[in-house]
C-alpha cells in the first residue's frame, strides 16, 4: 500500500476540519481527523500525529488571526477567567484541546479500521 | 508509538471480516468520553470544547479592533429607509422617517450590542435565573415571584397594550429585537451565552414590562416596615420618634420651603388606633441583616444663575455599577422627535436626556410606596384568610420555576386583597420574621410608564412635560426639567396613596379593613416647584417637602448630598458647565465638617500624627487622601459604637441614620445611648469618641501595612460584570467620594450616568457612564469609558439636527431598508 507523506495527512485533516467546522457542532473536526485516517490508511501513530497537528494547527491559525486583530482583549479576559497566566496560555489551551480531540479521533479511527498484519 | 499500539489484542472472525481490537474500543471509547465531557456544561463550568472552538466558540467574540461597522440591511418589517450613524464612541444616531421604524431599529441595536444583558435582567425580574444557572438562584427566583413581579409586569403590559401608541411602540421594538435574534447562529451568540451554555429566546412585549418592573423594584423595593415594627416594640416611649423621625428636622427638601402647595382635594384620613392597625412583635420574632446603596442627584439652574444666561440641567443617577452598563446612549430621530440620552437596553425610548426643546432628569423619590400586611389565615383551611370578620379566599398563582439540570420547582403564591403573600412559614422573611406577610406595592398597578417615556421624549414645553409624567406612577421619581426658554421645574412624581399618619410605617394588621390603602392622591397634587425665586432646584433623595405639604407620607431619605448641593448652588452665580462638572464630582463631606471637630475636641491630650493629618484636613474625600481613610473609619466605629450594644439584634441598616446620629452628636453630649451597657460607669460622648478612636488606630495599623492608607484603596469602588466574574470586572478604581458626598462613589454603587446639559440657543451637552456601548467583553467598546469616568471627565455629546445629512464626526453608517 502506498504510504502518503504525513504532512499530506495533516493538511488534509486541517482542510477537512476547516470545512466541517463551518457547521456546528464543534466536534465535527473529529470527523475530519477520522476520515483522513481512513482515506490515507494511516497507522495509529501517524494517525494521532496527523489528527493532533491537523486540528491543532487549524485552531492555532484561526485563534491567532482572531487574537491579533483583537489585540488580545478577549484572550486576556478568557485567560483570567480560567486562571491562566496570560493570553498566550489561553491560545495554547485552545490548540491543545483541538489537537487532543483531533489526535484521539484519528488514533481511534486507525485502530478501529486496522487489519491484522500477518 | 505505532508498534506499541498495534500490540493490542486483536481478533478476526472466521469469515475474514476484520474486527477491531479491544484496545481500539478502549481508545475510541475514551475519545467519545472526552468529546462528551468537552461538549457538556457541568454546574457553572462551561462546555470547554464548545467554548474554545475558534470557528464557533469564544474566539468569534474577539471583535477586531479596526472592525468597520458599515453595513446595509434588508428588514422587511421596515416601512421606509432608515439610517443609523455611529459616532466614534459607537453611539448610534438613528434617523427614521416614522416612529415604527425608529423603535424597530432601536430594538435591533439594543439587541445587537446588549442582548445577553437584556435577557438576564428580564430573567432576573421574572424569577427565571435558575433556568440558566441552576439551583443557586432558586431562592432569588422564589422571592421575585412572591413579590409579584410577574403579576406586576402582566398588569402593566395590559395597560401598555391597551394604549395604541405604546402598543405600536412595543410591537416595533420587540420585532426589532427578534429580527436580530433570528439572524443569530451559535457563533454569533454573545460570549456569556457560550460561557453559561444557554441560548437566546424570542423577545416579547412582556419582557419590556418586566424590565420596567425590574427598575421599579430596584428603586422602590426596599422598605423598613418590618424593622420599624420591631423597633417600635423594643424602644421606650418617645425614643422611636427621637431616633427615627419620619422627616428629619433641618432637611433642605426637594421642593424648596415656602413653595405653596395646592389645596388638597382629598380629606386627611383618620388613623385607626395603633392596637388595631399594627401587630406587635417581639425580639424573638427576628434575626439577620441586609445592605443599602442607591441614591442620585439632579439639579437645574435658571438662566439668572448661569454665565451663559441659559438654563442648565444636571443629573447623575447612582445605581449599581455594572458591566454591561445599565445604560446605553442613543439619539433617536423621527418626524417630530429628536432626542438624545441614556436608554435602558430592553425598553424603547430615552429615559434620561434632552431633545431640541427641553431636558429632563430623574432621581429616586423614596416616598414609601410598598407596605406589608400581616395576614391571618383561617385555621386549617389553607385557602382562606380573615378580613374584618369575613373569610376571603386566597387567589392562587402557580409559579413554575425551571432549574438547570433538575426538575422544576413549583411554588404557589397566595394573593390577598392587599397583594401577594411574599413571606410565610414556607418562605421566611429575611429577618426571620415567621409570619404570613402580604405586600401592597404601587408597582403592582397597571401603570404605563412607557407612555410617560414616549411623551417625555417628544415634549416641547413645560405643559407637555407635566402631561407626560402623569403616566409615571412607579418607581416614584423626582423629575427635573429645564427648557431653552429658561424655565426650570421639579416634581416629586409618582402615584401615591392618601395615607393616614403612620400608615405603612410599620407592618399593618391585614385582617382589618381599616388598614387598607385608600384613595389615590391625584397626581396633579404631587409636590412640585416651577421657576422658584431662588433660581435653582435640586434633589438628592432627601425629604421631598417641608411640613406644609398637606398629605402625610414617609420615606427612606438621605440628606448629606442635598445639604451640600443646596449650599453650593445657593452661592453659585454665573455658573458654567465646568462648575457643574465640579459639583457632580464634589467630594466635600458635610458629615466630616460637622462631626470631626467634635471628635477631635476630645483628643486634644493625645499626640498622634494621624490626628495632625485630620486637623489639617479640608473635609474632602479625595481619592488619594489619607485623612479621608482615617476619618471614615473612625466615624464608622463611632457610629457603630453608639448604637451597637442597644441595637445588637437590629439589622445594621436600620440603626438610626447617619444624619440623625450626626445631629445627636452635635446637640447632645449625654444621650443615654452613648452609655455602654456592659460597664457600670455611665459613659458620655467623650468616652465613646475615645473608645472608637482607639479601635480605629488599631485597625489603621493593619490597614497601613496591608492595602495602604489612600482612600480609594480603603473603599474599593468597582465596576462589576453582571455575572460577578472578576475577569470581566474592574476593581479598586481611583475615585474619591462616598455616600455622604455629592460624588457618591461607593463600592458597588455610584454615578451610573453623569449628564450636564446647557439649554442655550445651541444645546451643549456632556455625559458619561462607566462602561462602553458594547456589552461584549471581547470588544474595545466594552469598557472604553471607564478610565475617563474614573478621572471625572465627560464626553461632549454629539446632538445632531433632525435632517438626513450626516455629521463629519460619524464613523460608520448602517442603511436599512424594506427591500
Amino acid at each position: 500500500m502506498k504510504r502518503y507523506p504525513t504532512i499530506l495527512a495533516i493538511v488534509s485533516t486541517a482542510a477537512g476540519a476547516g470545512v466541517l467546522s463551518m457547521f456546528p457542532p464543534w466536534w465535527s473536526v473529529a470527523i475530519a481527523a477520522a476520515a483522513t485516517t481512513f482515506l490515507f490508511r494511516l497507522s495509529p501513530g501517524r494517525a494521532f500525529l496527523s489528527g493532533f497537528c491537523g486540528v491543532g494547527l487549524l485552531w492555532l491559525v484561526i485563534a491567532l488571526i482572531k487574537d491579533i486583530g483583537n489585540e488580545h482583549i478577549l484572550s486576556t479576559h478568557m485567560a483570567q477567567l480560567f486562571s491562566l497566566p496570560n493570553y498566550a496560555a489561553f491560545i495554547a489551551v485552545t490548540v491543545l484541546i483541538g489537537g487532543i480531540v483531533g489526535g484521539m479521533s484519528a488514533w481511534s479511527a486507525s485502530l478501529l479500521t486496522s487489519r491484522n498484519k500477518q | 508509538m505505532s508498534d506499541h499500539m498495534d500490540n493490542g489484542i486483536q481478533s478476526n472472525n472466521k469469515k475474514g471480516i476484520v474486527m477491531p481490537s479491544a484496545w481500539a474500543f478502549v481508545v475510541s471509547g475514551f475519545t467519545f468520553a472526552l468529546i462528551y465531557v468537552l461538549n457538556t456544561s457541568f454546574g457553572s463550568l462551561p462546555a470547554i470544547g464548545k467554548v474554545v472552538d475558534p470557528t464557533n466558540g469564544c474566539w468569534q467574540n474577539a471583535e477586531a479592533i479596526n472592525k468597520k461597522l458599515n453595513n446595509s440591511y434588508v428588514f422587511p418589517a421596515l416601512n421606509n429607509e432608515t439610517k443609523v450613524w455611529f459616532d466614534e464612541r459607537m453611539v448610534p444616531h438613528i434617523h427614521a422617517t416614522n416612529e415604527h421604524d425608529l423603535y424597530f431599529m432601536q430594538g435591533y441595536i439594543h439587541a445587537y450590542f446588549r442582548l445577553w444583558q437584556m435577557d438576564m435582567q428580564t430573567r432576573a425580574a421574572a424569577g427565571r435565573v435558575s433556568e440558566v444557572v441552576g439551583e443557586t438562584a432558586l431562592d432569588f427566583d422564589r422571592k421575585q415571584r412572591r413579590k409579584g413581579m410577574g403579576f406586576a409586569a402582566e398588569n402593566s403590559l395590559r395597560a401598555m397594550e391597551a394604549n395604541v401608541t405604546t402598543k405600536q411602540m412595543l410591537d416595533a421594538y420587540t420585532a426589532g429585537v427578534n429580527q436580530f435574534i433570528e439572524e443569530l447562529h451559535y457563533k454569533d451568540y454573545p460570549l456569556e451565552y457560550k460561557l453559561m451554555s444557554f441560548r437566546p429566546e424570542p423577545w416579547t412585549n412582556l419582557k419590556v414590562a418586566l424590565l420596567l418592573k425590574y427598575m421599579a423594584d430596584d428603586l422602590t423595593g426596599q422598605t423598613d416596615d418590618i424593622a420599624h415594627s420591631y423597633l417600635k416594640a423594643i424602644l421606650p416611649e418617645g425614643d422611636f420618634e427621637l431616633l427615627y423621625p419620619d422627616k428629619i428636622v433641618g432637611s433642605t427638601p426637594v421642593i424648596p420651603p415656602g413653595t405653596k402647595f395646592d389645596t388638597p382635594s382629598l380629606p386627611y384620613p383618620t388613623a385607626p388606633s395603633d392596637s388595631l392597625a399594627f401587630p406587635a412583635y417581639k425580639t424573638s420574632d427576628f434575626g439577620m441583616e441586609r445592605e443599602r446603596g442607591k441614591g442620585s442627584n439632579n439639579w437645574a439652574l435658571s438662566g439668572n444663575r448661569t454665565a451663559s444666561g441659559a438654563a442648565i440641567l444636571c443629573n447623575d443617577p447612582h445605581l449599581a455599577l455594572n458591566l454591561p452598563s445599565l445604560w446605553y446612549e442613543v439619539q433617536l430621530q423621527a418626524p417630530g422627535l429628536n432626542v438624545y440620552g441614556a436608554s435602558l437596553p430592553g425598553a424603547p425610548g430615552v429615559v434620561i436626556g434632552f431633545n431640541d426643546s427641553m431636558s429632563w432628569g430623574i432621581t429616586n423619590n423614596y416616598r414609601d410606596v410598598k407596605d406589608y400586611y400581616e395576614i391571618k389565615p383561617v385555621d386549617g383551611s389553607g385557602n382562606k384568610y380573615w378580613l374584618s370578620g369575613k373569610q376571603l379566599a386566597f387567589k392562587k398563582r402557580i409559579e413554575q420555576i425551571g432549574i438547570k439540570g433538575q426538575h422544576d420547582f413549583t411554588d404557589t403564591v397566595l394573593y390577598t386583597i392587599h397583594g401577594p403573600v411574599t413571606y410565610d412559614l414556607d418562605y421566611n422573611e429575611q429577618r426571620g420574621l415567621r409570619r404570613m406577610l402580604a405586600v401592597s406595592w404601587t408597582g403592582h398597578r397597571a401603570s404605563n410608564e412607557q407612555l410617560a417615556i414616549y411623551l417625555l421624549n417628544k415634549s416641547k414645553n413645560y405643559n407637555d412635560f407635566t402631561n407626560a409624567i402623569q403616566y409615571f406612577e412607579c418607581p416614584a421619581q423626582n423629575m427635573i426639567y429645564a427648557d431653552r426658554k429658561g424655565n426650570i421645574a421639579l416634581w416629586g412624581q409618582g402615584q401615591f396613596i392618601n395615607k393616614w399618619k403612620n400608615q405603612g410605617r410599620f407592618v399593618m394588621n391585614g385582617s382589618d379593613s381599616a388598614t387598607l390603602w385608600q384613595e389615590l392622591i391625584p397626581m396633579s397634587e404631587n409636590p412640585h416647584a416651577v421657576n422658584p425665586d431662588q433660581g435653582y432646584l435640586a434633589s438628592a433623595n432627601q425629604c421631598v417637602t417641608d411640613s406644609t405639604y398637606p398629605y402625610w407620607y414617609n420615606g427612606d431619605y438621605t440628606e448629606f448630598r442635598a445639604w451640600r448641593i443646596n449650599e453650593v448652588l445657593s452661592k453659585t452665580n454665573n455658573a458654567t458647565i465646568a462648575d457643574m462638572f465640579a459639583l457632580q464630582n464634589d467630594n466635600f463631606s458635610v458629615l466630616a465638617r460637622n462631626v470631626l471637630p467634635i471628635m477631635l475636641s476630645y483628643c486634644t491630650q493625645i499626640s498622634n500624627p494621624r490626628l495632625d493629618t485630620l486637623r489639617k484636613w479640608d473635609y474632602v474625600l479625595a481619592a488619594n487622601s489619607t485623612a479621608a481613610t482615617i476619618f471614615q473609619l473612625w466615624w464608622r466605629n463611632l457610629y457603630s459604637d453608639i448604637w451597637k450594644d442597644e441595637f445588637s439584634r437590629v439589622p445594621d441598616y436600620i440603626i438610626p441614620t447617619q444624619e440623625r446620629t450626626m445631629q445627636l452628636v452635635m446637640t447632645d453630649t449625654a444621650l443615654k445611648y452613648y452609655d455602654y451597657r456592659r460597664t457600670k460607669k455611665k459613659e458620655h460622648l467623650r468616652d465613646i469618641v475615645l473608645m472608637s478612636y482607639r479601635e480605629t488606630m488599631d485597625s489603621l495599623d493593619v490597614q497601613e501595612k496591608g492595602i495602604g492608607m489612600q482612600w480609594y484603596h480603603a473603599k474599593n469602588t468597582s465596576v462589576t460584570h453582571l455575572t460577578k466574574i472578576p475577569a470581566f470586572s474592574f476593581t479598586n478604581l481611583r475615585t474619591g467620594g462616598w455616600g455622604n458626598t455629592v460624588n457618591a462613589m461607593k463600592p458597588h454603587h455610584g454615578p451610573s450616568w453623569r449628564m450636564v446639559v446647557q439649554m442655550g440657543k445651541k444645546i451643549e451637552a456632556y455625559g458619561i457612564y462607566p462602561g462602553g456601548q458594547s456589552g461584549n467583553p471581547g470588544s474595545k467598546y466594552y469598557d472604553n469609558h471607564i478610565a475617563q469616568w474614573e478621572a471625572g471627565k465627560y464626553y461632549s455629546l454629539l446632538f445632531m439636527p433632525n435632517t438626513d445629512k450626516q455629521n463629519d464626526k460619524i464613523k460608520f453608517t448602517w442603511n436599512a431598508s424594506k427591500e
